[in-house]
Order: structure tokens, then sequence, then C-alpha cells
């Protein structure tokens, strides 16, 4: 499997050889072969030795596309099948404007203070939709496209979380 | 020593992997799409995938039909986290994912396979159609997967992904499946296309406008799940078959979810507003009740005024229902009614446990409603649930008044537990309507008529619109405290895990179709 | 007055509030602690001897209820009110509430509050204490030739400051006078457009500025000490981020210098208990008086370091009617401490605020590291409040060895789930132009520290790569065996089943 990590331009190949005795396996990664022990394992977090040095890894969320786990205490996003992600850009190039996202989602957690745009008007990119408060801050959603602001999807005092949708924009 | 024999394997192989050649494959990429075997490496675990039927060619003697290996479709087994599936995959670079007699065979093979060993068959359709060539033996392969579909229904989930064309009599087969999920901008369904409907009707419409991904989510139902793209469709399947059973003989995985079973929320009343006519959003309700807020909704843009959806409740799945006040006040109506009862059969057929949450103000009236049938809609939800012999567990929220109270897991249609809120209503018709007709001449004679009705409306709230009628009838179970409405419910799903209901024998009833 | 605390109800929450505990509890003083429906499981609630319910969320229907808080005292049996910093430690209402109530209030009086929270009136109570202040008008310019007069005094480049409004808004910058003369016309306009009068503060601007503030506490009996600076100057928004002592433009003679400036502005508004006086210092080495913060400040930590002093004891004792009990010229000033804030915000992403759970934390320790902190694994940072998390803390003999601790326990400080700003801090810890002491409010732009974070980051990412990798195939790994375990186990059924 390809791996690509975070923004790092290099992609690294990684599987697994085979399994050399109870706790340890053997992988190649980057076309190196090493040794794997496992220490320590549960449903989403690991404690192993890679060569000769100790790791320990939490798994946030795995899907198909993409790892997002933290190692040795840093987050840290691994993409998968980076090839193949290439070949789907191109779907979202190619559909361009309208279909893809309508979505206008959060890029942070918090509560709506202000609903500024109306439905129904016509907005530009970078305009204020919604002003969300969280820990005293104030921050604004702002339109990632040009379009008609279909619907708002928050209202006044509503939480919204992260990637929440607030608004669709056509 | 047999070199010679081992270099013809590993060329061969490579002359099947690469399905129509280069060039189709680069035009499939071109188009935002993958390949059958990309798509199933997305789908299956790393390195589980054994490809069966990988060297068969059509044999139709028709000399303008090239012959390549695999005929269209990629079939075979492999594991999702660990868990048998079989799988097939129409290949678009062959034929444009033509199928024909030896494709439906080896698509048939797969079903045939995964029906003796009990475990999930999912199929990606990316396909022009019926291979013209092979006329009446295309037709016939069709006719085959079909009753293949039919007769594995209920024995093992059936999921189709739609990530490409599927045109014509080939669209009944994703239809029979229990899941379709269509990846948006790609995915395409519809019995007749756009080029015929524009030359029969004169009607001009668009391939994504008449069969894409969200007209069939919105619109049609025939989608239950959209996709945005081929990574997103294929973690749906993957966390789908999480909450599944292998086959109908089992009962879904118990997953160690990590939240309490006995965690009480104190703020779940506040989602309640105190306003019965204000509208406010159930899946607040549900998030709070289920585990780790986990609703896996299915149907989300389909019938929106109910919701339908997987979730674990100490960490056993069940199938949810529940009323969405936010739309249509949470009426029901047909497509609602279809909706949630399928959904419920779905739920029977593989042992899950169904939990319901009621705050529905009827059914929704007009002609509009009567004409296309609701009579006859309406009443497969009821049927639905009656057939049901699995755990059911009811709990009213709010406001659950007349035929539509009985409709959501009632307990005279056998639910099991009968949970209410103290905010519950449960009466024949709401206030407003019910004074009308019981009070109507003294409203006619008063002289203040807009206060006298609020008056006789409040008096009949506080007297109807209240669980302890129904619970001294002993209708309702349990009138319980908001808060606790999750330990309740999974209390009561683990009371009631060995249940077993005698029906009477039938070959089957007769839902009124 | 003298009179022997015997509680203490801590009117705020977060670490701040464990803090305050913590004295308490050394001092045998029983610690009263409030809560809101938020923090019914925050440390502070389970460290306290007692705790009560002050309210929803919501800061305005809890925290900032002056007359609720006051009931629970009363109520608890509490002599004494300690506001912490932020909420109501700077409203004068409230020392008055409580000196109503007969409670005692930990901080300045009321009058000494209303005072230094007045910029004006301080600055004047300043001019006659001869402390000097940044130039500037003394009060509103109505009228284009007193501004340019006192433009001419205070030196160009100045700012034009509107009276009203804030946060930045209406401030005009201004080279010389035709410019001024020019800008002044357009402010005023602006303001009697807005506000219906022209009400304009002209101002020296001041440009590569550090802030640079002295710790002050001062008894009831007259007795003023200041407890040496603070540099605060890496800055965002206003916000300090990094605070440290000593500051490395600041020698022994400014120290006493300056210090001994700090604690006559203090006399001169006749202030009580633990408070700071903030100074902007010009790159000619000019200390510029800017306000008093009649408060115990985020940073108190650093000085405690420097000084061995614990100043919330000091507060408490001060309150109890009690003289300092050190002569200035007692104090020493003992080695480096430097602070970062660990705020709950994406430095990578504009600082855009992080809530949730944190599942796992692990707050690092060492010698010469204090961290004063809410976390623990399992906590909630909530976006009701502010985004401080964690103050880390590291101190050494010299600068060199705090830099170096802070910077290995920023590597071990791991806190999952939120974003916070470690990162911003690992960078700067190894910034050539921090180790030098090039600081100043304009640090992070001025050095492009962003820039390098990201760099940093990248470096981090590529070291970690190869076990990342690894982790990840375990894990495609494991999820293979834990559900093929799950097959094997059910495939009876199936079987059984004709």
């Amino acid at each position: 499997m390809e791996f690509k990590v975070d923004d790092l331009a290099e992609m690294l190949e990684g599987e697994v050889l085979r399994t050399t005795d109870n706790n340890s396996v053997l992988v190649k990664i980057g076309g190196k072969q090493h040794t794997l022990r496992l220490l320590k394992t549960g449903t989403s977090e690991f404690e192993f030795m890679l060569d000769n040095t100790f790791h320990f890894a939490k798994i946030l969320q795995s899907s198909s596309a993409e790892v997002k786990l933290m190692i040795d205490g840093q987050p840290m996003t691994l993409k998968k099948h980076s090839k193949l992600t290439e070949v789907l850009e191109k779907a979202s190039v190619l559909v361009g404007k309208g279909g893809g996202d309508r979505n206008l989602t959060s890029q942070i957690p918090g509560r709506v203070v202000n609903i500024v745009a109306k439905a129904g008007a016509e907005v530009k990119k970078g305009d204020v939709i919604v002003v969300l408060e969280s820990m005293k801050m104030q921050v604004a959603v702002k339109a990632h496209k040009d379009g008609n602001l279909k619907e708002i999807k928050v209202k006044q005092g509503a939480s919204v979380a992260r990637n929440d949708v607030v608004a669709i924009i056509e | 020593m047999h070199e010679e024999k081992i270099k013809r394997l590993a060329s061969m192989k490579k002359s099947a992997e690469s399905g129509g050649g280069t060039e189709r494959t680069e035009a499939q990429h071109s188009k935002g799409k993958l390949t059958a075997r990309e798509r199933i490496a997305l789908l299956l675990d790393e390195g589980t995938f054994v490809e069966l039927d990988k060297y068969v060619t059509h044999r139709s003697d028709d000399p303008t039909l090239p012959k390549f290996y695999g005929d269209g479709a990629v079939t075979g087994f492999g594991t999702i986290a660990g868990r048998q599936v079989f799988v097939f995959s129409y290949d678009f670079t062959v034929l444009g994912g033509s199928l024909g007699e030896m494709t439906g065979k080896k698509i048939s093979k797969a079903m045939d396979h995964a029906m003796k060993v009990g475990c999930p068959i999912i199929g990606i359709v990316d396909s022009g159609g019926a291979r013209i060539q092979e006329g009446v033996s295309s037709l016939d392969g069709y006719g085959d997967i079909f009753f293949h579909n039919a007769m594995a229904s209920g024995v093992i989930p059936q999921i189709t992904a739609s990530i490409g064309p599927c045109a014509g009599g080939a669209v009944y087969s994703p239809a029979m499946t229990d899941f379709v999920i269509m990846v948006e901008n790609i995915g395409q369904m519809f019995v007749t296309g756009p080029e015929v409907v524009k030359e029969v009707l004169s009607q001009e419409v668009s391939f994504e406008e008449l069969g894409g991904a969200r007209a069939h989510a919105t619109k049609s139902g025939v989608a239950h799940f959209i996709a945005k793209n081929e990574y997103e469709c294929f973690d749906k399947i993957k966390k789908l078959v999480s909450f599944l059973p292998q086959n109908n003989t089992e009962e879904p995985a118990i997953v160690e979810t990590n939240d309490d079973p006995n965690r009480i929320d104190a703020d779940i009343i506040n989602k309640l507003p105190e306003n019965p006519y204000q509208q406010y959003d159930m899946k607040d309700i549900i998030k709070s009740v289920v585990d780790n807020g986990d609703f896996f909704e299915i149907h989300e843009l389909f019938a929106e005024n109910i919701l339908v959806g997987f979730a674990r409740m100490g960490g056993r799945t069940v199938g949810i229902i529940a009323n969405q006040p936010q739309y249509l006040a949470g009426a029901l109506d047909i497509n609602s009614s279809n909706k949630a009862a399928r959904f419920i059969r779905f739920c029977d057929a593989f042992n899950i446990s169904i939990v319901t949450l009621v705050d529905t103000p009827g059914y929704l009236p007009g002609t509009d409603q009567e004409h296309n049938g609701i009579i006859r809609n309406g009443s497969k939800l009821l049927f639905a649930y009656c057939e049901a012999t699995v755990p059911k567990i009811t709990c009213i929220i709010g406001k659950a008044y007349g035929g539509a109270y009985i409709a959501m897991g009632s307990k005279n249609l056998r639910a099991d537990i009968n949970y209410a809120w103290p905010s519950a209503e449960i009466a024949v018709l709401g206030p407003e309507a019910a004074i009308t007709i019981i009070h109507r001449r003294e409203l006619k004679n008063a002289p203040n008529a807009i206060e006298t009705k609020k008056k006789l409306a409040k008096e009949y709230r506080d007297k109807f619109a209240n669980p302890y009628i129904a619970a001294e009838k002993g209708i309702i179970d349990v009138v319980i405290d908001p808060m606790e409405t999750r330990p309740m419910i999974i209390q009561a799903l683990n009371a009631l895990a060995n249940k077993k209901e005698p029906r009477p024998w039938k070959k089957h009833g007769n839902i009124n179709l | 007055m003298s009179k022997k605390i015997t509680s203490i109800l801590i009117a705020n929450r977060g670490e701040i509030a464990l803090r305050i505990i913590r004295a308490c509890k050394e001092m045998g003083i029983k610690s009263i602690a409030i809560y809101s429906d938020e923090d019914v499981r925050a440390i502070h609630v389970k460290r306290a001897d007692e705790a009560y319910h002050v309210g929803p969320a919501a800061p305005a229907q809890s925290y900032l209820i002056m007359a609720k808080i006051v009931e629970i005292a009363k109520a608890a049996g509490a002599d004494a009110i300690h506001p912490g910093y932020g909420f109501l430690s700077e409203n004068e209402s409230f020392p008055e509430m409580c000196e109503k109530n007969g409670m005692i209030f930990i901080g300045p009086t009321a009058k000494a509050m209303e005072v230094t929270g007045d910029k004006m009136k301080c600055k004047a109570v300043m001019k006659k204490a001869k402390v000097q202040t940044v130039p500037g008008s003394d009060g509103i310019i109505e009228d284009v030739e007193k501004a340019a007069n006192v433009a001419h005094e205070a030196g160009y480049p100045v700012l034009l400051k509107s009276a009203f409004g804030g946060g930045g808004r209406g401030i005009r910058l201004a080279g010389d006078e035709k410019q001024l003369r020019q800008e002044f016309e357009m402010a005023s306009a602006e303001s009697r457009a807005a506000f219906g009068k022209a009400a304009l503060f002209v101002e020296k601007y001041l440009q590569r500025i550090r802030h640079i503030e002295f710790q002050l506490i001062r008894d009831s009996h007259g007795n003023g000490r200041h407890l040496f600076e603070r540099e605060c100057s890496i800055q965002r928004r206003h916000q300090k981020l990094i605070e440290m002592s000593p500051s490395p433009v600041v020698d022994q003679r400014t120290r006493e210098r300056i210090g001994e400036i700090a604690v006559r502005a203090a006399t001169a508004v006749d202030y009580l208990n633990a408070g700071t006086a903030e100074f902007l210092r010009d790159p000619e080495g000019n200390f510029y008086f800017i306000e008093i913060n009649s408060r115990l400040q985020v940073e108190h930590p650093v000085t405690e370091l420097v000084t061995g002093l614990d100043l919330v004891k000091l507060q408490i004792a001060v309150a109890q009617g009690e003289e300092i009990p050190f002569k200035q010229e007692d104090l020493k000033m003992n080695g480096c401490a430097i602070e970062c804030r660990i705020n709950a915000e994406d430095p990578f992403y504009e600082f855009a605020p992080s809530t949730g759970i944190v599942p796992n934390c692990n707050i690092p320790y060492g010698p010469g590291i204090r961290v004063d902190t809410y976390l623990y694994p399992g906590c909630n940072v909530s976006g009701y409040y502010d985004s401080l998390t964690a103050k880390l803390l590291a101190w050494g003999r010299d600068f060199n060895e705090a830099r170096i601790r802070m910077r290995n326990a920023l590597d071990e400080f791991t806190i999952e789930g939120i974003n916070t700003t470690i990162p911003l801090y690992k960078t700067i810890m190894d910034e050539p132009n921090f180790i030098k002491g090039e600081l100043s409010t304009d640090y992070l732009d001025r050095f492009k520290i962003f820039d390098k974070m990201n760099g940093d980051a990248k470096g981090e990412a590529k070291e970690r790569a190869y076990a990342a990798v690894a982790a990840a195939l375990l894990q495609s790994e494991f999820v293979k065996k834990a559900g093929a375990v799950q097959s094997a186990a059910a495939k009876s059924t199936w079987k059984l089943r004709g």
C-alpha cells in the first residue's frame, strides 16, 4: 500500500511481509525491511518497537482514503492509495461548478451568534454567512464559493461541531 | 523445471488483470472513475481478495465481439474487517461493462457461493447494460441474477454500490437488494434514458437529473445513501456491514463501545421544546441515547419526516425509527410509511432489534396523499410492525395521535416494551381538532370563541394529553424520566435478547404492496 | 483591619481556581469552589473542600453573577472571596458588594479599581506622581490645532485614536503634521457621524516596543514592593503567549529604577494587594507606563519561580491585614523562568478554537518544570470559556537552561483530542532571535515565525513517517484478525440450520 504523510511530497510504500514469531512482524517500508515488535495492542492503541526505537500510536480515524493517528503524541494524517486519489480528484475537477460541495461546513466548533446572510441571496466566495463564537472568540464562516445561498442550516444560538454543514450554496 | 508454464500463468494473469486494456483503463480514469479491481481493493481488507472465474470469456460466435478475459465482471471473495464477503464488480473497461451470458453466470455463481456460505454479497455496478450482440442470452443472464436476488433476499445482506451507469431492466437487481449507495455525479440508474425520454415525450432532461444519485436519494428513494466520492462509498459500505450479521441465522456482533449503558443525560429534556407546536430535531435525542452519539442514518434525504438508521445501544446493533418533527411536523405520509416499513422488515429478517421514538401529530391530509394511496401505503407500516418478531421497544416522546400513534410501534402491534416520557400526549386527536368536535355546540354559542377554544384546548390537554391514562390501561408499560431513556432502553434490550414469538404458519402474508 | 481568614470562596474556574485552592490548603483555609453546569466534573470542583453550583454554562448566567456568588459565599460561611483573574476580578462593584456583605475581597479596593480601570484618570494620577506615560494628549481633543501641538510635543509618528469604539477600529497613523491634519479631519467626521461628536486622543506611536511589566504587592499599612519584571513581548492580537523573567534588556540598575517607579505608581492610586504595572519600552530604552492591572495575573508563576515567593498566599496575608514580611532589599532575582501559555487553538489554522474531551494527556515534569493546568485524562475543554488550558513553566539557573528545559517539556507534553499551540512554542524555543533576546510585540510577524513553524512541522512529520506507516500496517492487520475471530465464533449457526 502506498502512504502519503501529511504534506510531505514523497510517498512511502508499506507492506507486511510475514509474522516472524508470536509478537514480531517483518515489514517493508520505503523499500527496506524493518522488524516490528508488538508490545501492547488495543482496538486502536498500539505500543511497538520499530527496529530498536519505542513508539506508541493511537488510531483516531481510519477510512478507505486516510488514517488519522497520534504517533508518539503528535497528530498525523496518512493518506492511503494516493495514486487512486489522483484519479478521483480529477472527477471533482470535472464536475466543476454545481456538483460536489454545495455544503458550507464550519472549520471550528462554536455557537451561532449572528446570522449575517439571508437565504436566497446571491453570495460570493468569502462573504460572511454566519458568525460563531467559541472560547470568547468570534469567528466568521465564509462562503466557500460563488453561488446562491439556498439554505442556512443553523439557527441563532445553535451549537455547531467541526465539519457540520452550516449552509448550502448552489 | 516447469518454468514455461509458470511464465505463461504470469502473462495470463497480467493480461486478465488489465481488463479492457491500458487505453480503456486510462479512459476510465480520465472520467474520474476507478477500475473494477481498484474498487474491490478499496472495499476489501488488504490482500484478502481471491478472484474467481478470472479467465472466463464469452461463448458468442459473433465475429464483431472481441473476447476479453473476465467477460466484463470481476468476482470473488475476501474479507471486510475480517468478515467473509463475496463481491462482484462490473468492469466498464471490457465492452462497456455490458452483461453477456457468461458475465451473468459469473455473477450468479458468486451469489450462489454467498448463499452457501451465509455471508453478505456486495455488487458494484458500472455497466452499459445488456450486451446487444448476445441477444436473449444477455436477458437470460439478468433474469438469473434477479432470481438470485430474490432468493437471497432476507437470507444474506445484499448491498449495491452504483458507481457508473445502470440502465434498462438491469436496474431491478439493485432495486431488489437491501441497500443501494450511489456515488454523486457518477452513479446513474434509470429504466429509460434521456434520449428515449426526449424522443417519446419531447422532454429534455440530463442523465444526472433523471437518474443521478441526488435524484434517487431525494425523490424516488431508490438510493439509501449518497457518497461524495468512491472512497466515501466504500467507507459507508464498510460501516454498514459492521452493523449487520453475516446471515439471517446470526445476530449482529456485540461490540465494545465504551459508552456506559447507564449513562443518564440530564440535559435531554431540554431538547424537547416546551411548546408542543415548536419544531425540534429528533436526531438530537437519538444521538444522546445511542452509543457514542453514532447514528448511521439511512435514506437521509428521502421522506425526511421520518428517520431510520442503525446505531448501537450497549454494544448491540439496533434499528432506530423515529418521527422527525422538523419536517411536516413529523406527520406520516406515503413515502415515510414505505421507508420505515421496508427498514422494519430488513431488521426483522436479520435479527436486529427495533427501537421506535414517537412524536407525530397524525397522517398528512390532502388529496395528493389520498389519491396516491396513503391508505394502501400507510397500512404497510402497521403490517411491518406486526409481522416483526425481533425485540421491539417503543418510547413516546411527544405527540402520538390517532392512527399514527397506532402505526408507530404501539403496544397492540405487539411491541414488547412501551415507554413514554411525561411529555407524551396520547390521544385520538390533537386538542384543537378534538374540541371542535366534542364541544361543537359550546363553541358555537360562546361569546368569545377564541378564548373559549383556548380554554377548552387546555382542559383537553391537561386531561388527555398525558401518558397516564394509557399507563392506567397497561398500554404504556412505564412512564420514564427522560434522562433515563438510554439505560431503560438498554435494559429492555438485554431482557428481550432471547425473545421468541411464534407466528401462524403461512407461505407469506399479503402485505398491501 | 486585621481578620484571620478561615474560608475562601473562589469566584473562578479552571487552572487559577485550582491554584488558589492549593494556597488555601497550605494555609489550612477551607476552600469553597463554584461551578457551572459545564464544569460539573472540573478538577477545581474535585479538589475544593466544598463546591456549589452557580448556574448554567454561559458565564453571564453563572460566574459573572455577583449577587449569586455572594449569596453562596454567605451560605457556605466564607469570610473571603478571591476573584482570580478575568470574570469579576476588575469589576469595582464586586469588592463593594463583598464589603456590604461582610466579606473580605482578596484584591484591591473598589476605589483603586475605579482609578486603574479608567485609562485617562489613571494617566492623570501618574502625571501628578511624575510617572512617565506614553506621550500624548491628557484627554479628548476636539480641535485640530491642539492635536497638532500635542503631536509636536510627543514627537511623530502619532496615533489618532477614537475615544469611543475600540478593537483597533478608529486608529489612524500620522507620520507628520500635514498627514495629521488630513487624518484629523477624516477621523473627526467619522466620529461625528457615528457618535455625534468628534472625540479623539493623540498618542505617540511607539514601534518595535517591548512589553515589560512589574509585579506589585502593597499592603494596608502602606508598604509597597515590586517583585521584579516580566517580559511579555511575544503576543498575538494583544494576547500574551510567552512571558519570562528576567527581561533580556533589563539590568539590575534599570530593574531598581523602574521598579521604584512602579511602586510609586501603586502608591499614587493607593493600591492594595497584588497588581501589575505595565510598561512599554521603546528601542531607545525609554519606559512608558501604560496601566495597572488590578488583579493577580495569568503569568504570576513566572515571578514566583524567580523570587521563591507564593503570591497567592501573600495575597491572602495582605487581605488579612498583615504587613508584607520582607523588605525590598531582601528580594533577589534567582535564575530565569519562562512561561508558555498552552491554548486550545490550532496554530496551523489561524488559531481556530478547539474544544472537546481530552481522552488522554501526558503532563511533563522533572527538574525546573512547573505546570498549572486544569487538564486531566477525560476532562472537558469547553467552548464557553477562554482557551487557556495549561501554563507550562520552566526554570533554569540561566536563560539557556530554562529554554532547553522548556523545549524538552514541550516535547513531553501531549494532549489528545484538541489542537494546542504547543507546536508554535517548540519553534520559538529554538528560534535564533528568541535566543538572542530580540523580542518585540511584533516578534511573530517580524521573524516570520509561522513559516518557520510550518517548516518544523514538516520536519517532525518526516521523522515520524516510518513509525506512522508501521502503526497503520499494524492496525489493518489487527482489524483483519479481530473480524476473523468473530466470524469463527459465529460459524456454527449457519451450518446447523439445514
